[in-house]
This record gives C-alpha cells, sequence and structure tokens, in this order.
C-alpha cells in the first residue's frame, strides 16, 4: 500500500490543522481525531508533530491557546484562529491549488 | 496509564526544566491520555492501547528546534549519569536502615559500657570482680567498634551514589518517594520512643533512690538501668533516622536542573512554613537552642542534665514542622 510521505505533508501540516480551527475551537486529540477522520485513516497526525505545529503557530500568531474544563472535569489547553491565521491559511489555500495545478501537469494518469 | 505516564517522565527526564518544556510535556500527555481513554472506549485491551498510543506518539527530535531544545535532544547528556535501577534503589533502603540498627547497636554497647563494672561489684569475690568487670567494659566495646566496622563497610559499597551523579526514573522516584511516606508514623514513633527514653531514666533511678537505702539494687543495678535506657533510646533514635535518609539520599539523585530533577516526589524536599514569622524563628532555632545550651551548661557545670535541651528541641522542631509546613 503507498503511505503518504510525511516530507510532503508536513508543509501543509499548519494548513490542516487551521482548517480544522477555522470551525470550531478545539484540543489535540479531537483535532488528531478529526484529521484520521476526514482523511479516512489514510493520514495519522503523531502527537509530537501536533505539538510542534501548535507551538510553532502559536508564536507565528496564527493561533491562541487557552485553558477550558472539559466535560470530565479535566482541564483543557483549546486552542482557536486568529485573523493573522485565517488570512495565513487562505495564502497556504492559494499556493496548494497553484501547486496542484502545477504538479498535475506531471503526473501520468 | 501508569505506562503512559513513565514512557512519558523517562523521554522528558533529561531535558531542562524550562517553562516550554513543562508545558510541552504536560500538552502531550493530555493528548497521549485522550486518545488512551477513547482506545479503551472502543473496547480495546489495556496493553493494546498503551501500545497504539507509544507506537503513534512519534519522537522528541519533531519538537525539539520549537522548544529550543534541539542541542540537548542530539547530543544527549553532558555528563553521564549512573542509572540507579529500581532493584538497587530498593536494595539500597533495606541495607541503609540494615547498616543503621547496627551503627544504632555499636553506639548501645558503647554507651552501656561504663555501666557493665558496677554489675559485677560486690557481688563476688574481688579479683573476679575487677577481672570481669574489665573484661565486660572492653568486651563490649569491641562489639560496638566490629559493628561500626562491618557496617561502614557495607556502606561503602554505595559510596558510587555520592561519588557520580546519579539518576533515578520517574517509577522508581514515585514508589521511593510513596514508601517513604508509608514510612513517616514508623519512623515518628521510633524517634519518639528514643527520645522518651533519653529522659525517663530519671524515673526509675528517683524511685528506686526514694524507696531503697542503699543495697545491690540501689546502687549496681540501677545505674546500669539508666545507661540501658538512655543507649535503647539512642539506638532508637539512630535507627529511625537512617531509613529515611535513605529515601531522602535516592530522591534527591536527579539533576535539579533537568526535568527529572522537578519530578512531583522529589520536590517536596525544601521545608516552605506557611507563616512568616514562624518562618523567621525557625530560620534562627538551631543556633538558638545552641547558645541555650552552652550558655546554661557553662553557667551552671551541670553537663550530666543539660543535654536534654536536644531531644526536647528536636522534638518541638518536628512539632513546629508537622504544624505549620505547607506542601511546596
Amino acid at each position: 500500500m503507498v503511505e503518504i510521505s510525511s516530507d510532503i505533508i508536513r508543509g501543509y501540516n499548519d494548513t490542516i490543522i487551521l482548517f480544522l480551527l477555522s470551525e470550531a475551537p478545539s484540543y489535540g486529540y479531537e483535532i488528531s481525531k478529526k484529521i484520521k477522520a476526514l482523511s479516512e485513516d489514510k493520514y495519522m497526525i503523531k502527537e509530537t508533530t501536533l505539538y510542534s505545529a501548535f507551538n510553532r503557530m502559536e508564536k507565528n500568531g496564527y493561533i491562541e491557546s487557552y485553558a477550558q474544563v472539559a466535560e470530565n472535569g479535566k482541564k483543557r489547553t483549546y486552542y482557536r484562529i486568529t485573523e493573522v491565521g485565517m488570512r495565513y491559511y487562505m495564502e497556504k489555500c492559494e499556493e496548494w491549488k497553484l501547486t496542484k495545478d502545477v504538479i498535475e501537469r506531471f503526473i501520468r494518469k | 496509564m501508569e505506562a503512559l505516564r513513565n514512557y512519558l517522565e523517562n523521554m522528558f527526564a533529561n531535558l531542562p526544566n524550562t517553562p516550554e518544556v513543562q508545558r510541552a510535556k504536560s500538552e502531550l500527555f493530555q493528548m497521549m491520555e485522550d486518545k488512551y481513554t477513547s482506545l479503551i472506549e472502543e473496547g480495546k485491551k489495556e496493553n493494546e492501547a498503551i501500545g497504539i498510543v507509544i507506537s503513534e506518539f512519534g519522537n522528541l527530535n519533531e519538537i525539539a528546534d520549537s522548544l529550543g531544545i534541539s542541542n540537548v535532544v542530539e547530543h544527549p547528556q553532558g555528563i553521564e549519569r549512573r542509572h540507579v535501577s529500581k532493584e538497587e534503589a530498593h536494595h539500597y533502603v533495606i541495607e541503609k536502615s540494615h547498616c543503621s540498627f547496627l551503627t544504632g547497636l555499636g553506639v548501645f554497647f558503647c554507651i552501656i559500657s561504663p555501666a557493665l563494672p558496677s554489675l559485677f561489684e560486690d557481688a563476688l569475690p574481688e579479683q573476679l570482680e575487677d577481672a570481669l568487670g574489665g573484661a565486660a567494659f572492653f568486651g563490649s566495646i569491641a562489639i560496638a567498634v566490629a559493628l561500626f566496622i562491618y557496617s561502614a563497610s557495607k556502606m561503602k559499597n554505595w559510596s558510587f551514589l555520592k561519588r557520580y551523579p546519579c539518576s533515578i526514573d520517574y517509577q522508581t522516584a514515585d514508589e521511593l518517594y510513596k514508601a517513604q511516606k508509608l514510612n513517616n508514623s514508623t519512623k515518628t514513633l521510633h524517634f519518639i520512643i528514643g527520645v522518651l527514653l533519653c529522659i525517663l531514666w530519671l524515673i526509675p533511678v528517683s524511685i528506686s533512690d526514694a524507696l531503697v537505702e542503699s543495697s545491690y539494687l540501689a546502687d549496681n543495678v540501677m545505674p546500669c538501668i539508666m545507661f540501658l535506657m538512655v543507649g535503647i533510646g539512642v539506638m532508637l533514635i539512630i535507627f529511625s533516622l537512617g531509613k529515611d535518609k535513605a529515601y531522602t539520599t535516592l530522591l534527591g539523585l536527579n539533576d535539579q536542573k533537568t526535568v527529572a530533577g522537578n519530578y512531583e516526589s522529589t520536590k517536596s524536599r525544601e521545608v516552605v512554613y506557611s507563616n512568616e514569622t514562624i518562618a523567621n524563628i525557625m530560620s534562627v532555632y538551631w543556633p538558638t537552642v545552641r547558645c541555650v545550651y552552652l550558655i546554661w551548661s557553662f553557667l551552671t557545670f551541670d553537663w550530666l542534665i543539660t543535654w536534654i535541651i536536644w531531644p526536647v528541641a528536636a522534638v518541638i522542631h518536628s512539632l513546629v514542622k508537622k504544624n505549620f509546613t505547607e506542601v511546596a
């Protein structure tokens, strides 16, 4: 079975996470669960990858974190997207469309 | 769940203890915990769930850059730390408490040695009396010295704990911490009985003084009983502190600058008083006690009695510590 190349997808982890956060604020495990579900089990993000993306994007101001008590009474860190993050996401979408358009021309059907 | 905690703690053990690293650790644990819980809810077995979580965890290189710790992750540890395994740690505790018992026993023999010859006085013909008395005196000192040498040589095997930098892992630290807490009441009990014996020798001695004028019992046995009680008391005090010291030594092994040095279980080594006045008083407590002891002793020259200050001061100290400290 062909597996996804982590080198390629690395550049788009941020885009994936920002897309999910633009729908609703969320926390680590929920995001990784949604990624797995939306990709139909084809892509599974590792915890360390996810955390490093959170950390980097928070430093860049794309997302904000806040603590919230979850249903089960435990404190959890939630993340939400900022306006800067939203703009960055749109840019990434344009970038991907272009990339896809270019690469597609070189792929044998 | 404990297994996941151990996995994560051991992975982070040698990283510097900075807020960023602590945050990463707690965030990652949150994710692992969530994933584990939902796998269990899906009906996975515990081992299976742990296996999945760990295999999908990734590795620290991924977060190293964003935490500014790539240096540590790529070139682990500036100094090589000798790892003390769980078995070794438990073995050390047993041996240390064993040796502190033997040391205590040695001190006991030292204390009773001067009293032994008096047991033979007036009870036997004169030449025998001196010979047996002397033999008992030197005999018990010899036993004491033998015990000291034996326990010192036993403890020598463990001198690496002090000479080399060592470390213990999270699980060991956790277990030791719990064991130390469990041992606390035994320790206090031994300590209190020990201190009481050091003080209460006055009672049988003064009772016999009051009741019997002069007899073999009052003149020869009673001093012996006094030394015996003090001897047992001191032995108990030494023994009670030995095991606790072993736990404290082990829990203090990890480098304070790393995450490992900051395990919840190793943190409470420092005493923090909840009340500022008490804290101020306690900071000069032992020097004051020492001054009072010396002044009283030199003014009255009752050295035989003034040492009572020490056990009494120790009891007051532990009472204050118990009632006015908060867990840091």
